[in-house]
C-alpha cells in the first residue's frame, strides 16, 4: 500500500503548487485543445459516438478512483449509481416533464445520496465487507429495474429519450446535442472540468485526510480524522460522478435497458481503474480510453472483449500493481536516465 | 402439504447454497481474503459433470467426483497463481480484485467457447419419484441432500478430528501464532482452498441440473453465496450452514408464494438489514475481529 501512496503523491507533484505550475497549465491547454478539435479531425459520426462514451468511462472510472484509490473502499456498485443517474433523469423528464438540466442534477445526487445511505451501512466494517454489500446494492438495483415494470418497463426498456435541449449561445448561434460532435464537446467538457475538481480535491486537506484513512485507519484517527465521515464523502462524491455519468449515458444512447447496468459494467469500470493505475487521478483516465478504444480496434474478437479485459486485470494486479502510469514512469526514467523520480 | 413440500425445495437449494458458501468462509476464515472465482469453479463443476454425463455416459455420480476433482485443481490453480504471490503484498483487496479478472476471465472465455445457450442438463434421477407417506421427493434430490449433508459431516469430523483440521482451525485462529507453533501457513491454506473449491466444483455438478445451465450459472450462485456468508458471520461455518438453508427456504418460499424476480431482493434486503443491525452475522462467534 505505501508504494502506491508514493505513486500517488509523485502524481500530484506537476501541479501549481510545485515548480510544474507551466508544466500544469500547458497539459491542461493541451487538454482542452485535443477536446476542441478532435471532432474536427475525426468526422466519423461512429468514432465521434465512440469518444462519447470514452468520456462517460472516464466519469465513472474517476467517481471509483476517489472511492478505491483514493478512500481505499472498493465498491462494485459502481454499474447501480450509474443506472440511478440515468434512470431517475430520464423518468423525470418523460414522465413529470421538468427541465433536462434540473433533471440532471437530481439524478446526479440522487445517486451521490444512494452512495452516502450505503456506505452509512458499510464504513464501520472492513474493505471486504463494503465490497460486498455493494454488490449485493447493485443486484438489488438491477432487479429492480427489471422487475418495477410500471415505472421503468423492465427489460422492455425505454426508448427515444431526447438529447440534451440546444443551447443557445450569443456569437456562435444555437448547439445541437443530436450531433455527436457536440454531445461529444457537452460531456467530454463536464468530465474534464469533473477531473480538475477531483485534482483540486485530492490536493487539498480533504485528499491527505482521504490518503490518510486509506493508509491507516486507526493513525488517522489518531489525528483526529473521522475515519467513517471522509469513506462516506468519498462514497457520495464517487456515486455523483456516476449518477452524472448516468444521466449523460441516457440523453446520448436514446434508449434505456437494465442490461446497461448490471454487474459486468461495475468489473468493467473497475479494470478502467486498476489497469490506469488506482490511486492516480491521470490513471483512470487513460485506464477508460484504452479499455473503451482498444476493443473497439479490436472488434474482430467479439466475445473475447471481456476476456481481454479480465486478463488485463489480473495482469496488472499481479504484475504491476500501479498500472499504466507506473509503466509510464518507469518508461520516462528509461529515457531521462534519473534513478528516481 | 405444499408448505412441507416447498421446505423440502428449500432445503434442496439450500444444502447446495451451503456447499458454496462454506468454501468461501473457510478460504476467508484461513486467509482473511474473498476469492471471486469461487462462482465459476461453480460454473465448471456444473459444466464437467455435464460433460461427463452427456459426452462420456458415465453415471451422474462419477460425474460429481469429476466435478469435484476438477474443482479441488481450480482451486489449487488459483491459490498458486493469486493468492500466494499477492500474500506479500499484505493487501485487504489486490487479491479479490485479482480474482475479479480471474472471474471475468473465466465466465467470458466460457461463453465464447459454450455460447449464452442454456444447456439442458437431465440426470437419470431426475425424473424418479420417491414417496414418503405424502410427501414426494425426485431421487436427483434425495441424491443433493445425501451428498451434501455427508459432506459437510465429513468436513465437520476432518477440522474437529485430524492434526490438519486443528492446524487449519489455528490458522483461522490466529496465523501468525500458529506459524510459531509449527504449523505450515502456506500447506494449510493451499489445503483450505483445495477443500472449499471441491466443496463448489460438486456443489456445481449438484446445481446443473437445477439452474439455467450456462457460463453465467455460477455467478447466480455466487451473489447469495457471498450473502450467506455474511448473514451467517464471515468464517462461522454453523452460521453459515444455518443462513445457507434460511435462504434455500427463503428462495423456495419467495417463488411459491411473491414471484421468483424478488427472490434477490429478499435475501439481499436481509444481506443489508445484517450489515445495518448485526453485522457480524446472526449468529456471531467472533466480534472483535471483522468489524
Amino acid at each position: 500500500m505505501s508504494e502506491r501512496a508514493a505513486t500517488a503523491g509523485s502524481g500530484l507533484a506537476a501541479g501549481p503548487a510545485s515548480t510544474g505550475a507551466l508544466r500544469w497549465w500547458a497539459i491542461t491547454l493541451a487538454t482542452i485543445v485535443v477536446i476542441a478539435i478532435l471532432p474536427l479531425v475525426v468526422t466519423d459520426k461512429y468514432w465521434q459516438s465512440t469518444f462519447i462514451v470514452c468520456a462517460i468511462h472516464v466519469l465513472l472510472a474517476l467517481g471509483l478512483d476517489l472511492m478505491l484509490g483514493f478512500a481505499g473502499q472498493l465498491n462494485l456498485g459502481q454499474s447501480a449509481f450509474f443506472g440511478i443517474g440515468a434512470y431517475v433523469s430520464t423518468l423525470l423528464i418523460t414522465r413529470l416533464g421538468i427541465p433536462y438540466w434540473v433533471a440532471f442534477l437530481i439524478g446526479t445526487l440522487g445517486a451521490g445520496l444512494a452512495g452516502v445511505l450505503l456506505s452509512v451501512f458499510g464504513v464501520r466494517l472492513r474493505g471486504h465487507y463494503l465490497a460486498i454489500a455493494s454488490m449485493g446494492f447493485a443486484v438489488i438495483t438491477y432487479q429492480i429495474l427489471l422487475n418495477w415494470i410500471s415505472v421503468t418497463q423492465g427489460p422492455l426498456g425505454i426508448y427515444a429519450i431526447k438529447p440534451p435541449p440546444p443551447l443557445a449561445l450569443p456569437g456562435i448561434g444555437l448547439i445541437d446535442f443530436a450531433k455527436p460532435a457536440n454531445m461529444f464537446y457537452l460531456v467530454s467538457g463536464f468530465t474534464f472540468a469533473a477531473y480538475l475538481f477531483l485534482v483540486a480535491l485530492v490536493r487539498s486537506p480533504i485528499g491527505e485526510a482521504l490518503t490518510a484513512v486509506r493508509e491507516d485507519e486507526v493513525s488517522a484517527a489518531s489525528l483526529g480524522i473521522n475515519c467513517a465521515a471522509w469513506k462516506v464523502f468519498a462514497f457520495g462524491v464517487g456515486a455523483a460522478y456516476a449518477g452524472a455519468a448516468g444521466c449523460f449515458y441516457a440523453s446520448f444512447v436514446g434508449t434505456l435497458v437494465p442490461d446497461a447496468f448490471n454487474m459486468s459494467e461495475s468489473f468493467t469500470i473497475l479494470a478502467m481503474v486498476v489497469v490506469g493505475g488506482m490511486g492516480t487521478l491521470i490513471g483512470p483516465v487513460w485506464g477508460a480510453i484504452v479499455l473503451t478504444i482498444l476493443p473497439e480496434l479490436l472488434r474482430s474478437i467479439g466475445d473475447l472483449r471481456l476476456v481481454l479485459y479480465g486478463l488485463a486485470l489480473t495482469l496488472v494486479v499481479m504484475l504491476m500493481p500501479g498500472g499504466l502510469v507506473q509503466l509510464a514512469r518507469g518508461f520516462m526514467r528509461l529515457i531521462t536516465g534519473r534513478g528516481r523520480v | 402439504m405444499i408448505i412441507v413440500q416447498q421446505v423440502l425445495n428449500g432445503i434442496v437449494l439450500g444444502s447446495l447454497y451451503v456447499l458454496v458458501a462454506l468454501g468461501l468462509t473457510l478460504i476467508y476464515g484461513v486467509l482473511v481474503q474473498i476469492n471471486f472465482a469461487h462462482a465459476d469453479i461453480v460454473t465448471v463443476g456444473a459444466f464437467v459433470a455435464y460433460f461427463v454425463v452427456q459426452s462420456l455416459g458415465a453415471n451422474y455420480l462419477v460425474a460429481i467426483l469429476a466435478a469435484l476433482l476438477a474443482g479441488g485443481l481450480l482451486g489449487w490453480l488459483v491459490n498458486a497463481a493469486i493468492f500466494q504471490p499477492l500474500r506479500v503484498t499484505r493487501s485487504e483487496l489486490l487479491p479479490l480484485i485479482a480474482t475479479i479478472g480471474v472471474s471475468v476471465m473465466m465466465q467470458n472465455g466460457m461463453l465464447a467457447w459454450l455460447g449464452p445457450v442454456p444447456f439442458a442438463f437431465d440426470t437419470p434421477y431426475s425424473n424418479d419419484v420417491v414417496r414418503f407417506g405424502r410427501i414426494y421427493i425426485t431421487w436427483q434430490n434425495l441424491i443433493i441432500i445425501v451428498v451434501s449433508t455427508v459432506s459437510i459431516g465429513l468436513l465437520y469430523a476432518f477440522m474437529r478430528f485430524t492434526f490438519m483440521g486443528k492446524a487449519l482451525r489455528a490458522v483461522a485462529q490466529d496465523r501468525d501464532t500458529a506459524g510459531l507453533m509449527g504449523i505450515n501457513q502456506a500447506q494449510v491454506i493451499m489445503l483450505t482452498f483445495v477443500i472449499a473449491s471441491a466443496f463448489a466444483g460438486m456443489a456445481g455438478a449438484m446445481l446443473g441440473p437445477i439452474l439455467v445451465l450456462t457460463p453465467f450459472a455460477g455467478a447466480s450462485v455466487i451473489v447469495k453465496a457471498f450473502a450467506i456468508v455474511i448473514i451467517g458471520g464471515f468464517g462461522n461455518i454453523e452460521g453459515t450452514i444455518i443462513a445457507g438453508l434460511l435462504v434455500g427456504l427463503i428462495e423456495s418460499f419467495t417463488t411459491q408464494y411473491l414471484d421468483p424476480g424478488w427472490i434477490d431482493l429478499v435475501v439481499f434486503g436481509l444481506l443489508l438489514a445484517t450489515l445495518a443491525f448485526r453485522p457480524t452475522g446472526l449468529i456471531a462467534e467472533r466480534t472483535e475481529e471483522n468489524v
